[in-house]
């Protein structure tokens, strides 16, 4: 019974969502609810992660159907790191919810929807079944669909029809996909599919659907050449969606990657040799993307995709450090990006502007949040002992182990030009003389809070990383052993 | 030990705390015992039977990040100048800085520092290092931009993070090809792997690595263009960090990685020969400032060239000197920042065409700048620390072998020369800070501010230093026994034994110094006549210009090329992805042998098929030439049905039904929804716009249809839903299995499938209501 | 007919992306309206197309034709139009707010957020 365990995370935001739908009237009931929820679900998840770390990968063969026929989930120790990080976000940005939105918008399901965003990608990060990966990727999108026009301002519309169109294409892309897979292989359970993989001598068209399956992965996670949708449709929605979508939604584009081409389609030394490429343009592109505006919710955007491209280096170089670089920047970059969102969403509020060039001396009357963001620019960039630095050193160290030296310079290089961009937006925000702030509104201030929680989260990460490096050790040995994966779900 | 690093980063955070007495009690007196209890402490270990002291605590063993403090000479000299020269900056600042001002914030930069920089020194694990050096240049940022309202400032501030971060990172690139290649993080074990280190492959990437960030951190040429802008920050840092403490970091870790490196002959040409460049460049530079901090930042710049130099000679003689220098340049530089600081304060100008004629206002200043420009000039008197190591420094440069390659031949033939060439310009410019502030005729009338002497507790900290200056100068060797000569064992890796004298005869060395002085003389007298020629290198071909340019640079091209193709064009974004997936999936398909075609396994073609087939086609297409929006959406409808019509012969009734329903429901949203909008209006793009789109989507279908036929034609495997019909009926209870697999072995699908809708239902309903509720 | 098929679903994919690249809004929608038939097709001819007879449980049947591409359509048709619904809504939104259904007209200065 205790297998049952590995459908927690998914089940208790389901049905949060559902049970929030019914009550969508009565605000401080949901409010009151949905922290309740989150929370409860986070220490759930919390609780299957120390069983998981005792006992191993919890495995469920849904409605008792033995694997590989029936859907089967998997919770092994990456998924439910992953969990406990979305978790741990959502529960933050719950808290955050309370102070940027409006009534109205709490009103329109605002709490359902958040619940079913989180069920999709906690789904996501723990089913075993190619297909069942392509519902909950639906599971999210719609949430995400339905969460970026919530409002309905005439921008918000105007960029989230191109979202959608530009997601639709892919998902109809991946469900395709996933049927040319099945038709060579025969079957949709990712284990099953990898045991398969290995037994053709001759891949032949193989090699060309994983690329295919790797371009509706690269369009989620806004790896380079794919990410036109991102940077303009995260910045119109609500601070606290921003938050959820650039913690989450891209991450768990670089989680199936990472799953995917760890475990089925690493025969093809091109493929890697694509994923690296593919990686150091994503970081030239982000950072001249990001020092590219003054706005800086834009910044913050643009910045996702150097990161993503920090983690696919970490992917593509096949290497025990490099997946270990790659896990551990994923977990920091979870983290901080939900902290920067936030952040930038209280900055935004108090300068009255999204425009650098309009703001100014933050730091006289704000100095937490100054400080916060200055230590959270330090993240990002990988100044250590915090986070971003553990990642970002094995990365390297993978690099040369592997001989990138191109690509290794590429990474230093891309983090100045991050940090610049993050420097930037604090010496034009918070140095300098105060500026008038255009019109206070009268809303209450977003709250400080859960960021500097989120921030402390990182640098915990970055100079404790004593603690949590050797799961995401495990992590990276069990992804570098991909008979591990198959034997612990097909049970041979 | 580890309290000594972390003291600091301790109370820094508890200022904020008693920061709330500010009224009744400076700050700056609060922390004053905190650098000075350091300095004690560390001051313990200087003795002639010192040996090297090894402290370890564990961090992140498991990536070998290892908190391995190790003190030994080397480290054990900047542990003393850092928190000596702290102590005496602090209290500086205590008459520097106005209690109006943010102290706490000033204090809290200033005590990270002090931290990061004890750090640096102490850690013997490359990686401890590097955080420590980052965090260096960190405070550094905060404190140059610690008067955040002026412009300079903030450029200042940002200038100086983006050059040494810069180095740092190139610093981290080259610890950890370091550790890879030595397979140890400590600087210690490192030196016993040599051998490993200096054969790999990787050794010049290492070099290059750790020489960038080596030249950043100490500016020098041609990075040293944020050294002077870092003279916005206040005189006390200016005193502390750029110039006797955080800017040597870069010696030091020259220094400190020496017994591996030293020997090399591009270790030699490049620390050598850069250091060289950055002297002269440095003191011909410092000639034509008109600030005073300027004056001293290229001071500075210069003589962190010449210990470069020194350093980089590798000589027992040449390291000698350059650890006596580094504690010499330390004194001497430290007490003429205060003394400008003075200055400053008192006249309220740092111009020093403003200035001149102090002498007899401020004399306590005036008699503290003579020693110390003096010291700095090297006038050979024995009462004058400076005269000694610059003398060494001349020997050293005579005594380099010449048997090496050719360019490292000549390079060393001419370090003499170049060394007497900087030293002029060095004792031009010294002449040039005293007489320039204190000789002269007072100009009363351009000053902002009625001069007159400092305090006395401002006076304190320069008139201990030029103490110093006299002490060392006096008595050369009571710091020799004791610190300098296990500073420069650390260094050169074996015990130095060298006797310091003021007189060493009518040898070279004592020639070229007399040199130096007389032409230094003759130059600084005639000084004026020569302005133009200090202005022959225009300030628009100045690394600074360059610095700018690369800066706003990197700002347009970045604005030119996201804009370029991050325009809001749907079609655009579409056409791009499209392409990078046909590129890819075309090349992937062809590299590998990829295609596919087998007719051996296929279904007969009948009539009937082929007639929906091809009326789905033409339907399709039609959708694209149509020009009414209800054709359009009934001509969709056709391919719908057309689907459904093959999902019956295919075989699948279940998905024919649903198919059926879904296209009448769908069509009929497409008329409820299109009803309001506009009539469909021909195509109106031009032809090249119109033949990109044929091409991309005509490629695109090509390439899926390509795939799809592959993959039909290489079933190589059982698929699993034999088992979905043999288990329906016995498991599954259902006699139809796509039913069952539904409802059961694919259950949560299903599930989620609805969840979906339901959230569809939900957006749409939002959507439409919150419309509803605004107007 | 496994190839003719699968040249039919291409030829969906590439008139829908077609119109996808179209600047009116309608022509978009039903460009995805055309991709996602393209898709269910491809799905459908992935299993053997006719070898058997529909899955439903009979005696005396030994041959079915594969259940499992057909349970995975059914899944992707439900969904599909959750989403062609959403968009319909979004977009009929889209045009009455910005006054306009041409996607080009749409493209939006980085900086008026």
């Amino acid at each position: 019974m205790i297998s049952n365990l590995a459908v927690l995370p998914i089940v208790i935001p389901l049905l949060s969502g559902i049970i929030a739908a019914f009550f969508h009237k009565k605000i401080i009931l949901v409010r009151f609810f949905s922290k309740f929820m989150i929370i409860f679900n986070l220490l759930a998840s919390v609780w299957i992660g120390f069983y998981i770390m005792e006992n191993g990968s919890v495995i469920l063969e849904t409605g008792d159907w033995k694997a590989p026929y029936g859907i089967i989930l998997v919770a092994d120790q990456l998924s439910i790191i992953l969990v406990i990080t979305t978790n741990v976000i959502a529960s933050l940005a719950v808290f955050y919810a309370r102070s940027v939105l409006s009534e109205r918008k709490e009103h329109y399901y605002f709490y359902t929807f958040f619940f079913l965003l989180i069920s999709g990608v906690s789904g996501a990060f723990l089913t075993g079944d190619l297909f069942n990966l392509f519902v909950f990727y639906e599971v999210f999108l719609m949430a995400s669909y339905a969460l970026i026009v919530l409002g309905g301002e005439k921008i918000q519309l105007r960029e989230s029809f191109k979202y959608v169109i530009l997601n639709l294409f892919s998902s109809m892309l991946f469900v395709t996909t996933v049927a040319f897979l099945y038709s060579v292989v025969g079957t949709v359970n990712l284990a099953q599919i990898a045991e398969r993989v290995q037994d053709v001598e001759q891949k032949g068209i193989l090699t060309t659907i994983g690329i295919l399956l790797f371009f509706v992965f690269a369009s989620k996670a806004a790896i380079f050449p794919l990410y036109y949708w991102m940077p303009k449709s995260y910045i119109v929605p609500n601070p606290v969606v921003s938050a959820l979508f650039g913690a989450l939604l891209t991450k768990v584009g670089i989680y199936s990657i990472l799953r995917v081409f760890s475990l089925i389609f690493v025969h093809e030394p091109m493929v890697q040799q694509l994923f690296l490429w593919l990686a150091g343009l994503s970081m030239i592109f982000g950072v001249i993307g990001a020092l590219s505006t003054y706005n800086v919710k834009l910044i913050i955007v643009y910045n996702i995709i150097p990161a993503v491209g920090f983690m696919l280096m970490g992917i593509g170089l096949l290497s025990e450090t490099g997946y270990a670089g790659a896990v551990y920047y994923l977990v920091h970059d979870m983290i901080i990006k939900a902290a920067l969102f936030m952040l930038i969403g209280l900055i935004v509020y108090r300068a009255g502007t999204s425009d650098l060039r309009k703001m100014g001396g933050l730091l006289h009357r704000y100095p937490l949040l100054g400080w916060t963001f200055f230590i959270s620019s330090l993240v990002l960039a990988g100044i250590p002992p915090f986070s971003g630095f553990i990642g970002k050193l094995l990365l390297l160290q993978a690099g040369f182990e592997k001989d990138q030296i191109m690509l290794v310079l590429i990474g230093l290089g891309s983090s100045l030009l991050i940090l610049l961009s993050m420097i930037r937006i604090f010496i034009h925000a918070f140095w300098g003389e105060e500026q008038e702030v255009a019109a206070v509104s009268n809303k209450p201030a977003p709250s400080l809070a859960p960021s500097v929680i989120l921030v402390l989260i990182s640098v915990i990460l970055g100079a404790g990383a004593e603690w949590f490096y050797p799961f995401v050790e495990d992590v990276s040995n069990m992804l570098a052993d991909r008979d591990m994966y198959i034997n612990s779900v097909l049970k041979e | 030990m580890i309290y000594a690093i972390l003291g600091p980063l301790i109370i820094s955070f508890l200022i904020p705390f008693f920061y709330k007495w500010k009224h009744k009690i400076h700050t700056g007196w609060i922390l004053l015992p905190v650098p000075f209890v350091i300095f004690l402490y560390f001051l313990q270990f200087v003795g002639s039977e010192f040996s090297p002291i090894r402290q370890s605590y564990p961090w992140i063993p498991s990536l070998n990040i290892v908190f391995d403090l190790h003190l030994d000479g080397l480290s054990l000299l900047f542990s003393l100048l850092i928190s000596g020269i702290g102590t005496l900056v602090l209290l500086y600042s205590i008459y520097y800085l106005d209690q109006s001002e943010k102290l706490a914030h000033f204090y809290i930069y200033l005590m990270i520092f002090m931290s990061a920089m004890l750090g640096v020194v102490l850690s013997d694990n490359v990686f401890v290092l590097y955080t420590f050096w980052e965090f260096t240049s960190l405070s550094s940022f905060l404190l140059i931009g610690y008067w955040h309202h002026r412009e300079r400032s903030r450029y200042g501030a940002l200038k100086s993070m983006l050059i040494t971060v810069f180095g740092g990172l190139s610093l981290l690139g080259g610890v950890i090809l370091l550790t890879t290649t030595a397979g140890t993080a400590s600087i210690q074990e490192m030196i016993d792997q040599k051998d490993v280190i200096i054969n790999s492959s990787y050794f010049p990437l290492i070099l290059v690595f750790i020489f960038l960030g080596a030249f950043t951190k100490s500016a020098q040429f041609p990075f040293h263009i944020w050294l002077p802008d870092a003279m916005e920050a206040p005189t006390p840092v200016s005193a502390y960090l750029h110039s006797a403490t955080m800017v040597k970091a870069g010696l030091y870790l020259i220094a400190r990685l020496s017994p591996i490196l030293a020997g090399e002959p591009w270790f030699f040409i490049a620390v050598s020969g850069i250091g060289m460049v950055t002297l002269c460049w440095g003191s011909f530079m410092a000639v034509r400032q008109t600030d005073l901090k300027g004056i001293l930042a290229f001071s500075t710049i210069s003589q962190l060239g010449m210990i470069m130099t020194m350093l980089g000679f590798g000589t027992k003689a040449a390291v000698f000197a350059a650890v006596f220098h580094i504690l010499n340049h330390a004194t001497f530089k430290g007490s003429l920042f205060m003394v400008a600081g003075i200055v400053d304060h008192e006249t309220g100008t740092r111009d020093i065409r403003k200035l001149g004629g102090l002498m007899t206002l401020m004399p306590v200043s005036a008699t503290l700048a003579l020693f110390a420009t003096f010291s700095m000039a090297g006038v050979p008197l024995p009462l004058l620390n400076g005269f000694y190591s610059k003398e060494l420094f001349f020997s050293s440069s005579l005594e380099l072998s010449t048997s090496g390659a050719a360019l490292m031949n000549t390079l060393a033939l001419v370090m003499p020369y170049l060394a007497v060439l900087g030293s002029i310009f060095t004792f031009v410019y010294s002449m040039y800070f005293f007489s320039g502030t204190f000789r002269g005729n007072l100009q009363a009338d351009v000053l902002p501010k009625k001069p007159h002497e400092a305090p006395w507790g401002m006076l304190i900290s320069p008139i201990v230093l030029v103490s110093g200056v006299i002490l060392i100068g006096l008595f050369p060797n009571m710091v020799n026994e004791p610190l300098l000569a296990k500073t420069a064992e650390a260094v050169y890796g074996e015990a130095v034994q060298k006797e310091i004298y003021f007189w060493h005869g009518f040898e070279t060395p004592f020639y070229m110094s007399m040199a130096v002085v007389g032409l230094g003389t003759l130059l600084a007298f005639t000084q004026k006549r020569w302005a133009r020629v200090y202005q022959v290198i225009p300030g628009k071909w100045s690394f600074n210009v360059l610095y700018d340019l690369i800066v706003s640079g990197i700002y347009r091209v970045s604005e030119t090329v996201t804009e370029s193709y991050m325009n809001g064009s749907l079609r655009r974004y579409i056409r791009l992805i499209l392409l990078a997936m046909l590129i890819a999936g075309f090349g992937f398909m062809m590299t590998t042998d990829g295609f596919m075609f087998s007719n051996a396994d296929v279904a007969p073609i009948s009539l009937t098929e082929v007639l929906i087939a091809v009326t789905m086609a033409v339907a399709a297409f039609a959708t694209i030439y149509t020009s009414n929006r209800i054709a359009a959406i009934l001509i969709l409808g056709v391919v719908g049905y057309g689907l459904s019509l093959l999902f019956v012969i295919y075989r699948a009734p279940d998905l024919a039904l649903t198919q059926l329903i879904v296209e009448t429901v769908t069509v009929a949203l497409f008329l409820l929804a299109f009803y309001h909008l506009p009539e469909l209006r021909k195509i109106d793009d031009d032809k090249k716009e119109r033949g990109i789109n044929v091409i991309v989507a005509g490629l695109f279908g090509l390439l899926m249809a390509a795939v799809g036929i592959s993959a039909h034609s290489s079933k190589w495997f059982e698929p699993i839903s034999d088992y979905f019909l043999e288990t329906s009926k016995t498991l599954g209870g259902g006699k139809n299995v796509v039913n069952v697999i539904l409802v059961d072995m694919r259950g949560l699908d299903t599930l989620f499938e609805i969840t979906v809708l339901g959230i569809a239902a939900l957006a749409i309903y939002g959507l439409i209501k919150i419309r509803r509720t605004r107007e | 007919m496994e190839i003719l098929m699968s040249i039919l679903a291409g030829i969906l994919f590439a008139t829908g992306l077609y119109n996808l690249m179209q600047k009116q809004i309608l022509r978009i929608v039903i460009g995805t309206g055309l991709i996602s038939h393209g898709a269910h097709l491809f799905i459908l001819t992935m299993g053997k197309l006719k070898r058997g007879a529909p899955p439903i449980l009979d005696e005396g049947v030994g041959n079915y034709v594969d259940p499992l591409p057909q349970a995975l359509i059914l899944t992707s048709i439900v969904i599909s139009f959750g989403v062609t619904s959403f968009l319909l809504a979004l977009s009929y939104r889209t045009y009455v707010l910005n006054k306009t259904d041409n996607m080009e007209m749409l493209r939006g200065n980085e900086n008026d957020q």
